[in-house]
């Protein structure tokens, strides 16, 4: 086990390289640089020029490439030209907040979707399947970011039973009934979406281990229903709900951008977007690497996991 | 077995957590009295007035820093502040400044002719030991300062390389602001975190992405601001910004896009609207084809329904230009011109006198960018009203970064049209820098047209070197007369900057500089 969590990280090691170069190629090629960005109208060959001196951006790209490497793996990711901070401090910020978001998100989504699948798949064609049917495919069809205007509009503006945007009150407590009245809106606005697919795979997964002989043996055991359908049934069906889960976190991950502009929420999503407009090479880059890393990270955690609870998947 | 209590445990807890969230936990409060809270548009830089470069950082400093001579309330002319007089040699390159006695910074430090040099040897002095605070990316404004001397304690001079009739005005933009010595010596390049100046407010928190809050400086020598604090919180969204101060989250608004106005008619809402700097014009490629002719320039002048692009396009957030100086410069506009007025008629026999019927014409529009308002709903109103006197227009739009780098080297061989706009502190910045021949873009400029007309060019040189404000406003006004007939561009919209504020504050008004001050606003 421990030879193939190590061969598993080495071998994250050029995969990481392989992004770090990406980034750093596109941030370098793409048009408009952080002087012109910074400097607007006052953009002069001679003002661009010097102020690119100041950045440091007059040194030829592979030399900038190695520069920009070797002060990240000493863990210097350097500091934003647009928020003049240190970058690691800004990403590592960022990242926590989209990680309450999402990860509420996520935990909302698994939660009401597997809920939702198993109701409709136990009363198939039924007046609660059609019901929930209906709500999933409206659901599923509304733009997350539209739907988080609507609420905020709905919920925010007129009702004012929640704060329309941020993370945490300007004045007050920060603590966690704060939070969650900030965070209810954007997690719920994100979740939408990815509870639907959840539940329309779920009722599917269930419909299937419906139909199999041991549920049939269970109903002539005698087990009550409710028993057969949330134990014996759906802890069948979990088997191939599991994947999809798994998607869906990825969804909820990248669909937390939209999300992030439109509450406000100081993510990391809306900090790359930010920074890709404001052409701040540095956060962008350092903040791709770091996701990126993040990412790779979590897929080996995710193996790992598996072959120790699945003894078929070979190490 | 496990798998299954769990999910049931967890689906319970879901539960009462959905449930919890749900109920209407906190009703958002009212937001406190004596504290303003504003809605800003970003995450400030930094709070280094020698460092930034974006108005909305501006909108924060003005009130933690003063300079030397800042603008006279409602206008664009300077008067005394932290400098209390000044003289002005005879050939305008010598500046004495008196300062104003007892003057502290807000970390303690006196405010002195040291200080003064300080500040301007850091931003221009490579060899200034604190230098490396920067980069400063505006000190250009400073560029023909060649020496700044201590006379004595409370006298400094500033001696310039030629004479630069924008020099006050300068001092009057935020990168002149003072800041302390102290705290940059304290804080070197974190000195943008920590700020401190000697303005009505001083520096109190900055939570990131949340909020920078300032408090009154009691000690304040122009008299401590009645409110306690002011919160700056960014919000990028324009519509996420109008929700916030639809459900007051926030008591002033600014940039309030031109849709969302109607939202703020009753009395609960004061809506303000103050004309700028700011003019919004076409750039025409006087070099090559069509528009080399000074008659279809004029046509195209002519045949843009400029007044329905500031009412329908930009919901009478904008009113329309009459030639290359913004009327917001008062004392050098030209009160006698009157705008192009809209008359497809004209525009075609110019046209046709011209031979230039039919012709195709490429339009470069950005989709975004500093002080462009609308720029694509208006790039097609554009190119609507062109196509009725028989050009064949088309659009090519690019990002505002990208679209900087095409426009700024010269339109030459690729485009005959751009759109572009500039929000400058002087009469002289704009037609100085974007209407010379010297300003072509191989020499530096922003000419990207190529416009040239000698008269216009010894015009503004003369005006430069003036030193008598009465003197310089007779040339811009010439100038002014002579770009219009020329019509290097075609001159669009003055921007007219707005905000928003609640029933509960009194005293604000926005000022024509576009920065935001905020030492006599009450809030109840």
């Amino acid at each position: 086990m421990a030879g193939y969590i190590l061969k598993r990280l080495i071998s994250a090691v050029p995969v990481l390289f392989g992004i770090s170069i990406i980034v750093f190629v596109i941030m370098a090629m793409i048009p408009g640089d952080p002087a012109t960005a910074i400097l607007g109208s006052y953009a002069t060959p001679e003002n661009v020029e010097k102020l690119n001196r100041d950045l440091g951006l007059d040194k030829p790209m592979v030399q900038r490439y190695f520069i920009w490497l070797g002060n990240m793996l000493q863990g210097e990711f350097g500091r934003s030209f647009s928020l003049n901070r240190d970058v690691l401090d800004e990403v590592l910020d960022r990242f926590g907040a989209t990680l309450i978001l999402a990860g509420t998100a996520f935990v909302l989504c698994a939660l009401l979707g597997i809920a939702a699948g198993v109701v409709s798949a136990a009363r198939q064609y039924g007046l609660a399947d059609k019901a929930i049917t209906f709500a999933v495919l409206l659901g599923i069809s509304i733009p997350s970011f539209f739907l988080g205007m609507m609420m905020i509009l709905i919920f925010a503006v007129k009702l004012r039973w929640f704060p329309v945007s941020g993370m945490w009150p300007i004045y007050g407590a920060r603590d966690l009934p704060a939070l969650a009245s900030h965070l209810t809106l954007p997690a719920l606005a994100l979740a939408v979406v990815a509870t639907g697919v959840i539940a329309r795979l779920s009722r599917s997964a269930m419909l299937e281990v419906l139909r199999q002989d041991f549920i049939r043996t269970a109903r002539a055991k005698g087990v009550h229903e409710r028993a057969v359908i949330w134990r014996h049934a759906l802890r069948a069906a979990m088997v191939s709900i599991i994947p999809v889960l798994g998607v869906q976190a990825g969804f909820v991950l990248s669909g937390a951008v939209y999300i992030e502009i439109v509450f406000q929420w100081p993510g990391v999503g809306r900090m790359l977007v930010d920074a890709i407009l404001k052409r701040d090479i540095l956060l962008v880059q350092g903040g791709v690497v770091f996701v990126a890393a993040c990412y790779v990270l979590f897929n080996i955690v995710v193996d790992v996991a598996q072959s120790m609870l699945d003894p078929r998947i070979k190490t | 077995m496990t798998l299954l209590k769990l999910t049931r445990r967890a689906m319970l807890a879901a539960g009462a957590a959905t449930a919890l969230a749900l109920s209407p936990l906190a009703v958002s409060a009212q937001t406190p009295s004596d504290v303003l809270i504003v809605g800003q548009i970003a995450e400030p830089k930094a709070l280094d007035p020698a460092a930034v470069t974006a108005v909305n950082d501006f909108r924060i400093l003005m009130n933690v820093y003063v300079g030397l001579v800042p603008y006279k309330d409602g206008t664009l002319e300077v008067e005394p502040s932290l400098a209390t007089s000044w003289d002005i040699s005879e050939d305008g390159t010598v500046y004495t400044f008196s300062l104003r006695e007892g003057v502290t910074f807000h970390d303690g430090s006196a405010f002195d002719a040291a200080a003064v040099k300080f500040n301007f040897d850091r931003m221009l002095d490579e060899t200034h030991p604190y230098h490396n605070t920067g980069p400063f990316p505006l000190a250009f404004f400073f560029s023909a300062v060649q020496e700044v001397e201590v006379v004595d304690e409370m006298t400094v001079k500033f001696t310039l390389n030629a004479p630069y009739a924008p020099f006050l005005s300068n001092l009057a933009y935020p990168t002149g602001l003072i800041v302390s010595p102290a705290a940059v010596e304290q804080h070197g390049a974190d000195f943008g975190r920590n700020p401190s100046g000697t303005g009505p407010f001083k520096f109190a928190e900055w939570r990131s992405n949340e909020a920078v809050v300032v408090e009154a400086n009691a000690g304040y020598w122009d008299g401590a601001p009645a409110l306690q604090a002011v919160v700056f919180r960014p919000i990028t969204d324009a519509n996420t910004r109008t929700a916030e101060m639809l459900a007051g989250g926030i008591d002033l608004m600014v940039e309030v896009p031109p849709v969302a106005l109607s939202e703020f008619q009753d009395d609960s809402y004061t809506v303000h609207e103050q004309a700028g700097p700011h003019v919004w014009f076409l750039i025409l490629n006087a070099k090559e084809g069509p528009f080399a002719d000074k008659r279809v320039r004029q046509a195209a002048n002519y045949a843009i329904n400029k007044a329905a692009i500031v009412n329908d396009v930009l919901e009478g957030t904008a009113e329309v230009a009459a030639g290359p100086t913004p009327p917001a410069f008062a004392w050098a506009y030209n009160e006698s011109l009157e705008p192009y007025p809209y008359d497809p008629e004209k525009a075609k026999a110019l046209i046709a006198e011209a031979g230039a019927e039919g012709a195709e014409l490429t339009f470069y529009v950005t989709e975004g960018g500093s002080g462009m308002l609308d720029p694509i709903a208006m790039g097609t109103a554009i190119q609507a009203d062109l196509a009725a006197v028989g050009f064949d227009v088309k659009i090519e739009t690019y990002e505002w970064n990208t679209f900087l780098g095409e426009v700024n080297p010269g339109l030459e061989g690729k485009a005959d049209m751009a759109e572009m706009a500039w929000m400058t502190n002087d009469p002289d910045t704009l037609p100085f820098l974007a209407l010379r021949t010297n300003a072509w873009p191989d020499k530096g400029g922003f000419n990207s047209g190529y416009y040239s007309n000698p008269e216009v060019d010894s015009l503004l040189e003369a005006a430069r070197a003036a030193t008598d404000q009465g003197e310089r406003a007779k040339l811009y006004q010439e100038m002014q007369a002579i770009v219009q007939e020329d019509a290097p561009w075609v001159f669009v919209a003055n921007w007219k900057q707005n905000a928003v504020t609640s029933d509960r504050v009194e005293g604000f008004s926005l000022q024509p500089s576009f920065f935001l001050l905020l030492d006599d606003v009450v809030k109840k």
